[in-house]
C-alpha cells in the first residue's frame, strides 16, 4: 500500500511543510491551490476566452485540497470560495457578482456540489488509505513481535528442559551412588572390627582410608543431592514447621558421628525458635558450616554453634577461632554469586561446592547468608530463615 | 540364652545384603539373607527369626506390603526398616504401620548394630511383662514413677506439667521406639487435638531444657528428625 500514489503525494507535502502546525498548514495549503487554480484561469482565459475551462481548474484544485489537508472542512470552504471566484472572476460580467443571468445560479449550485462531492471522495479514499496503511504497519510489528515471543518461549523451554534433564541425571546419579557407596562403607567397617585387620598394621591403615573417603563420597553425595532438590524448580519446598534446636542438635549428631574428636559447643537462646522449613536441607546447610569449620578453619577447640533470634528472623551463627577466611569467600556468601568456581583453585578442596549448596537452600527459604571475620580473630558464617512464611509466595 | 538370634534380612542389593551378614554374624548372630519380598516372606515362615530387617525399595514388592503380611501375624516378630528413600512419609508409613524403627541409607554398621540391639531388647521386655505395665522407670540418672506421678533427676525432684508428664510416661513406656508426632499426639490430646503439633514440640523443648539435656549429646530424648521422638534406653 505504500506505494499508492495518492499517499506517496500526501506524504511528501506532509514532509515539505512539516515546519508548519496542522492548523497555519491547512490553510496556507488551502489558499495556495485557489491562488493556483486563480492563476491557471486567469492565464487559460487570458489565451483561450473560453470560460468553462476555469470551473475544471477549481475542481482540481479543491482535490488536491481535501488531498492535502485534515478533514473535510477546508475542502468544502474552497469548494465554496471557488464558485465565488469563478462567478466573480471568470464569467461575464468580469469583476463582479451577479446571479441576474440564466443559467448563472445553476451553475454555481452544481460547481458547488461537484466540488463538494469531490472533496468528499479525495478525503475519503485518503482516509482509507492511510488506515489500510497503519494496519498493514500493525499486522507487520504484530508479527514480528509474535515471533520474538515465539524465539524467547522456545528458548525458555528449552532451558527448563535441560535442566530438568541435569536435575534428574544428578538424582539419579547420586541415588545410585548411595548404595554402592553404604555398601563399600559398611564392607570396610565390618573389615576394620576383624581382628586379623586390626592386628596388621598396613592393611589396617588402607582399610581405614577406604571407609573415611567413603564416608566423605557419602557426605558430598547428599550434598549433591539436596543441592538437585532446589536447583531443577520443578519441586517446591517441603516445608513444616519445625524447632530450630532439634535440626541444629540433629546436625550436631551427624558431625559428632564423623568428627568425634572435634567439640562443638551449643549455645541456645530462650527464643523458641519454631519456623517453617525443610528439615533436612537445614540440618545439611548446618552440618555444611561445620564441616567448613572443622576443615578449613585450623581451629579445634573453639568451634561455636549459636541459635538465637532477631526480630523476625531466626539466626544460625557458626563461629571458630581460626585463621579467618579471605574476603573474596565473604564477598561471594554475601553477594549470592555462584562460589564453586572461585574457590574450585583454592586449597580449601570441597569448601567451594558445601557453601554454594548452603547458598542455594538458604536462598530457597527466603533466608539471609553472611561471612566474615570476628575482630578478636576466627571467621563467622551467619544464616537467619523468616520466623513466618511469606504469604505472596 | 546362648542360642543365636536369628535375623531375616530382607535386601535386594547383594552388596548391601553381604556387609550386613558379614557384620552380624560377626556380632554373634545369624542371618538369613532374602533378596526379594516373596523369598523373604517363605523365609520368614520356615526360619521363624528373631527379628527382620527389611528394604522398603524390593524387586518383586514393595516392601510396605511385606511389613503389612507381618505386622498381621501372632508372632510380633520386631520389624527395622532400611530406607533408601529420603521421603519422611514413607518412613512415618511404615513406623505407624508397626515398623518398630528404621534406618536410613546410607547407614554405618554401629548405627545398624545399635538399633538391633534396642529393638530386640524391647522385644524381649515386651515378652516378658506381657502387656502389664510397669509403674517406675529407671532410664540412667532419670526415675519417672507413673502412680506418684513423680520425676527425680539426680535423686532430685523435677516438677513437669500435666501434659509434659504424659508424654515423658509414653516415652518411657516405650523406650527405645520412635514415636511419630501423630502417636504422641493422640496419646496426650485425644483424637480430636489440634493438627498442627507446636504444642508438643514447645513441651518438648520445654521437657529438654527441664532434664538438662545437651542437644549435641542427648542422654534421654533423641529426635528424629521430621519423624517423631524416641527415649534412648538405660
Amino acid at each position: 500500500m505504500s506505494c499508492n500514489p495518492l499517499i506517496r503525494l500526501y506524504r511528501g507535502y506532509l514532509r515539505v511543510t512539516r515546519f508548519l502546525p496542522p492548523v497555519p498548514r491547512n490553510l496556507f495549503t488551502t489558499l495556495l491551490f485557489l491562488c493556483a487554480a486563480y492563476l491557471v484561469s486567469d492565464t487559460l482565459i487570458g489565451h483561450t476566452g473560453a470560460e468553462n475551462n476555469s470551473a475544471l481548474v477549481f475542481v482540481l484544485s479543491v482535490m488536491f485540497i481535501s488531498l492535502l489537508t485534515n478533514g473535510y472542512f477546508y475542502g468544502l470552504i474552497a469548494s465554496l470560495v471557488g464558485a465565488f471566484c469563478i462567478n466573480y472572476f471568470f464569467m461575464f460580467p468580469y469583476r463582479a457578482f451577479s446571479l441576474s443571468y440564466s443559467g448563472y445560479p445553476v451553475a454555481m449550485v452544481s460547481m458547488t456540489l461537484i466540488s463538494g462531492v469531490v472533496c468528499a471522495l479525495t478525503s475519503r479514499v485518503k482516509l482509507q488509505a492511510v488506515e489500510a496503511m497503519k494496519r498493514e504497519q500493525d499486522t507487520k510489528a504484530l508479527y514480528e513481535l509474535n515471533a520474538k515471543l515465539n524465539e524467547e518461549k522456545a528458548a525458555i523451554q528449552l532451558e527448563a528442559a535441560r535442566e530438568t534433564i541435569r536435575g534428574n541425571i544428578l538424582r539419579a546419579v547420586s541415588h545410585d551412588l548411595r548404595t554402592p557407596l553404604t555398601a563399600i562403607s559398611g564392607a570396610a567397617s565390618v573389615l576394620l572390627s576383624s581382628e586379623e585387620i586390626a592386628q596388621s598394621g598396613k592393611n589396617l591403615s588402607l582399610v581405614q582410608d577406604i571407609k573415611s573417603d567413603a564416608d566423605a563420597l557419602i557426605a558430598m553425595v547428599e550434598n549433591l543431592l539436596s543441592i538437585t532438590k532446589i536447583r531443577d524448580g520443578t519441586m517446591p519446598l517441603n516445608k513444616q514447621e519445625e524447632m530450630l534446636e532439634e535440626v541444629a542438635g540433629d546436625a550436631l549428631l551427624t558431625i559428632r558421628r564423623r568428627f568425634p574428636d572435634f567439640p562443638i559447643a551449643l549455645n541456645l537462646s530462650e527464643d523458641i525458635l519454631y519456623l517453617p522449613m525443610e528439615p533436612m536441607l537445614i540440618k545439611q546447610v548446618i552440618v555444611n558450616l561445620l564441616e567448613n569449620a572443622i576443615r578449613h578453619s585450623g581451629d579445634r577447640e573453639h568451634i561455636q554453634l549459636h541459635l538465637f533470634r532477631q526480630d523476625d528472623w531466626a539466626v544460625v551463627e557458626v563461629r571458630d577461632r581460626g585463621r579467618g577466611i579471605s574476603p573474596e569467600v565473604s564477598r561471594a556468601v554475601q553477594s549470592g554469586r555462584q562460589l564453586t568456581d572461585n574457590l574450585s583453585g583454592d586449597s580449601s578442596r570441597g569448601m567451594g561446592i558445601g557453601l554454594s549448596v548452603c547458598q542455594s537452600i538458604i536462598k530457597a527459604h527466603d533466608g539471609f547468608f553472611a561471612a566474615g571475620n570476628d575482630p578478636e580473630g576466627g571467621a563467622v558464617f551467619r544464616f537467619g530463615l523468616p520466623m513466618e512464611e511469606i504469604k505472596d509466595e | 540364652m546362648n542360642e543365636k538370634r536369628v535375623i531375616l534380612v530382607i535386601e535386594d542389593e547383594h552388596t548391601i545384603s553381604n556387609f550386613i551378614c558379614r557384620a552380624l554374624s560377626a556380632n554373634d548372630y545369624k542371618p538369613i539373607p532374602a533378596f526379594a519380598g516373596k523369598e523373604g516372606l517363605s523365609l520368614y515362615f520356615s526360619h521363624g527369626p528373631d527379628l527382620v530387617l527389611l528394604d522398603l525399595g524390593l524387586p518383586d514388592m514393595d516392601g510396605i506390603e511385606v511389613l503389612q503380611e507381618l505386622s498381621g501375624l501372632p508372632q510380633e516378630t520386631p520389624v527395622i526398616i532400611i530406607s533408601a528413600r529420603d521421603r519422611e512419609s514413607e518412613k512415618v508409613k511404615a513406623l505407624d504401620m508397626g515398623a518398630d524403627d528404621y534406618i536410613v541409607k546410607p547407614f554405618g554398621v554401629p548405627e545398624l548394630l545399635a538399633r538391633i540391639r534396642t529393638t530386640l531388647r524391647r522385644a524381649d521386655r515386651l515378652k516378658l511383662s506381657r502387656g502389664s505395665q510397669k509403674d517406675i522407670y529407671h532410664i540412667k540418672d532419670l526415675t519417672v514413677d507413673i502412680a506418684k506421678h513423680q520425676v527425680l533427676l539426680d535423686g532430685e525432684e523435677i516438677h513437669f506439667t500435666q501434659n509434659e508428664f504424659k508424654i515423658l510416661e509414653l516415652l518411657c513406656i516405650h523406650a527405645g521406639k520412635v514415636l511419630t508426632y501423630d502417636f504422641i499426639q493422640e496419646h496426650v490430646w485425644g483424637p480430636y487435638g489440634s493438627s498442627s503439633n507446636q504444642i508438643l514440640r514447645v513441651n518438648m523443648a520445654n521437657i529438654r531444657r527441664k532434664l538438662k539435656e545437651n542437644p549435641s549429646e542427648p542422654k534421654y530424648v533423641l529426635t528424629e528428625l521430621g519423624i517423631g521422638y524416641r527415649m534412648l534406653e538405660d
